[in-house]
Order: C-alpha cells, then structure tokens, then sequence
C-alpha cells in the first residue's frame, strides 16, 4: 500500500535541508567578508565553526532522507500531470542535488581539514585530523568545495522553479512534499 | 493501492500562495538568522576600546581568499563602519526582531503547506503570521533609519524589499479568504 505524498519524516528532513542550505549560502558570503583572523581578531571563529558544524549535520539529514525517501516510495504521480521526460528531467535534478549536497559537504570538510583550524562537531566532539596543515590541499578542495556550492545553486533553482510550475498549474505534484 | 489522500480541492490561489509563502520562508529564515548571528559575532568580538587591531594579511590567506592586502585592511575598516554606525541599543534591537523574524519566517514555512493542503483554518494562520513578518519589517525599518549612514545603506533596501513581499503575501491571503467566503 502506498502513500499519495512522501513520508512525513521526509517531509520534515527535506524542509529542514533547505533553510540549512540557504542558511549556509547567506552567511558564508558575510562570514567571508570579516576580517582575516589573528590573536586579536576572532571575528569568523564562531561563523567558520557553525558552518562546519551544520555542514556536518546536513551529511547526516540527507543520508536520512535518502534512507526515507527509498525506504518508503510514495504512489507514482499521475501521468496526467506530468510528461516522461519532465519526470525524468526531476529525476535528474534530485540525484544532482542529493550528489552536490554531499560533494559540498565532503570538500568543505576536506579543506578544513587541511588548515590548523580543528573540528569540534557542535563544540563537543572533537574530529580527529585527518591530515595536516597543508596550504596547497586547503586551497585545492576550497576551490572544489567553491564550484560545487555554485553548482547547487543553480539546481536549486532549477528544482524550485519546478516547484512553482507545479504550484501554479495545482496539479498537486508540490502537495506530496508538503504534508504535515 | 493508494492509502492516504492529499487534498485535492485545494483552490488555485492558495496552492500558488502557499508555495510563494514556503519559497520566501525558507530564505527568510536563513536571512533573519544570518542577521541575528551577524549582531552577536559583531558585539562580542569588537575590542571594549572601540580602536581595531592592525590586519594581520599574510600572503599565503591573500591567495587563499583571493583578495589584495589593501582589501584585507578594508575588512577591518568595514566591520568598523557597522559599529560605529550603530547606536548601543541597536545590536540588541536587531537580534530581538532577527529572532522574531526567524521564528514567524519558520512558521510561515509551515503556514504555506496547510495553505497547498488547504483548509479554511490556514488562511487565517496566513493572515496572522504575514501580519507578524509585515510589523517585524517595520519595525526594522525604523530601527535602521535611526542608525548612521552606513547601516542605511546596507539594510534599507532590503528590509523595504521583504515588507512589500509580505504585503503582498498578507493582501493575497485576505484576498483568498474574501473569495472562498464568497464561493
């Protein structure tokens, strides 16, 4: 027996995903126009760690949403409502956001983990280094980490603006993601 | 087999409202809390003195972050700029209203899907909640217009922005509710 709309704890993960990306677009273009950091000037310590922290977290929220979302498939949407090829166009869209979530995460991840900065995952577990300091490989995966947050943006609003053409047509497609 | 119905019969304006107000609530959220942490790292970090430390702008992070040692200067002149412009009750101000802003953005993000999943009850929460976003941007609005220069012309704009959004947010919603009680 399926369901018409996705999971609910689907729902909740893929809502939370959201205002956690968007959070992390918004200040990471603030945290990086703060002053360089030095003994006395601390500025972008707690924006640099909260960032790394949700990024962590957001590993952890799309591994569960995949885990819901393939564990509990709702009911195939009415072709009626939706082409072959619009479909799989949406197909496409959410395994490129779902591989750029992670790619972002893991490069941002790398690239820290090249500094002398260290984890601390919410200020209480301390990741272990898994390299050291190295200028050349923070820069290589800060770089990669750079392109493929611009890359998700632009499927983010690719995906969003699919949303809308869905809303705008009330054709219920946008309704199975927003169930509470 | 199908076992759980969505609503189907939710009208046109509210699936396409409901969908704008989740759009706008979720960048509204991260903005509002971007904003609230902006004021906290700003006022905490800021030397009692009131003088700056000098740049500290080795070439290696120059490479890193791409930018000139007169630009890594300016960062500090900047940060500067936004406390200077800034009256003491400001920052506290502004964190207060962020985080009411936050919580109704959230919440409206909730509001847009019992919206899309209609029910006569969402279109009053709608009307309440963008009342709320439209009054935090008011009053934002006039907490920065008696802040310098500077903090003028960084927010103004942008607070003007989201309160004709929720205005219009707030108007369709009490547009919607005039039609279905008129259906």
């Amino acid at each position: 027996m399926q369901r018409q709309g996705f999971n609910r704890t689907a729902v909740i993960l893929h809502w939370l995903l959201a205002v956690s990306i968007f959070f992390l677009f918004i200040s990471s273009w603030w945290m990086m126009g703060l002053p360089l950091p030095s003994p006395e000037l601390q500025f972008r310590a707690f924006p640099f760690q909260l960032h790394k922290n949700i990024g962590i977290t957001l590993v952890i929220i799309i591994l569960m949403l995949l885990y819901v979302r393939l564990k509990y498939r709702p009911a195939p949407v009415d072709s009626t409502h939706m082409t072959p090829s619009m479909h799989w166009m949406a197909i496409l869209a959410h395994v490129l956001i779902y591989g750029l979530v992670l790619s972002v995460c893991v490069t941002g991840y790398l690239s820290s983990a090249h500094t002398r900065w260290d984890t601390v995952f919410w200020w209480t577990i301390e990741f272990p280094r898994i390299a050291a300091p190295d200028e050349e490989m923070n820069e290589f995966w800060g770089e990669l980490h750079t392109y493929a947050a611009w890359a998700l943006l632009g499927i983010i609003a690719v995906h969003v603006s699919g949303a809308i053409y869905h809303a705008f047509r009330n054709d219920g497609i946008v309704r199975r993601m927003l169930r509470w | 087999m199908v076992s759980e119905g969505l609503n189907n019969n939710t009208p046109a304006w509210a699936s396409i409202l409901g969908v704008i107000a989740i759009m706008l609530g979720v960048f509204l959220t991260a903005v509002h809390g971007n904003e609230a942490m902006k004021q906290a790292v700003i006022v905490e970090h800021m030397p009692a003195s009131g003088v700056m430390p000098e740049a500290d702008c080795p070439p290696e992070e120059l490479e890193e972050e791409g930018i000139s040692v007169a630009e890594c200067e300016y960062l500090i002149e900047h940060v500067k700029g936004m406390a200077l412009s800034a009256p003491d009750w400001f920052p506290s101000a502004q964190m207060t209203l962020a985080g009411i802003g936050a919580i109704l953005a959230f919440i409206s993000i909730i509001i847009g899907g019992a919206l899309v999943n209609y029910t006569p009850s969402a279109s009053v929460a709608a009307v309440a909640v963008f009342s709320g976003l439209a009054i935090v941007d008011l009053l934002q609005f006039a907490a920065v217009v008696n802040t310098g220069p500077t903090l003028r012309e960084v927010y103004l704009g942008g607070i003007l922005l989201w309160f004709v959004l929720h205005l219009m947010l707030l108007v369709g919603a009490i547009a919607g509710r005039h039609t279905q009680a008129n259906a």
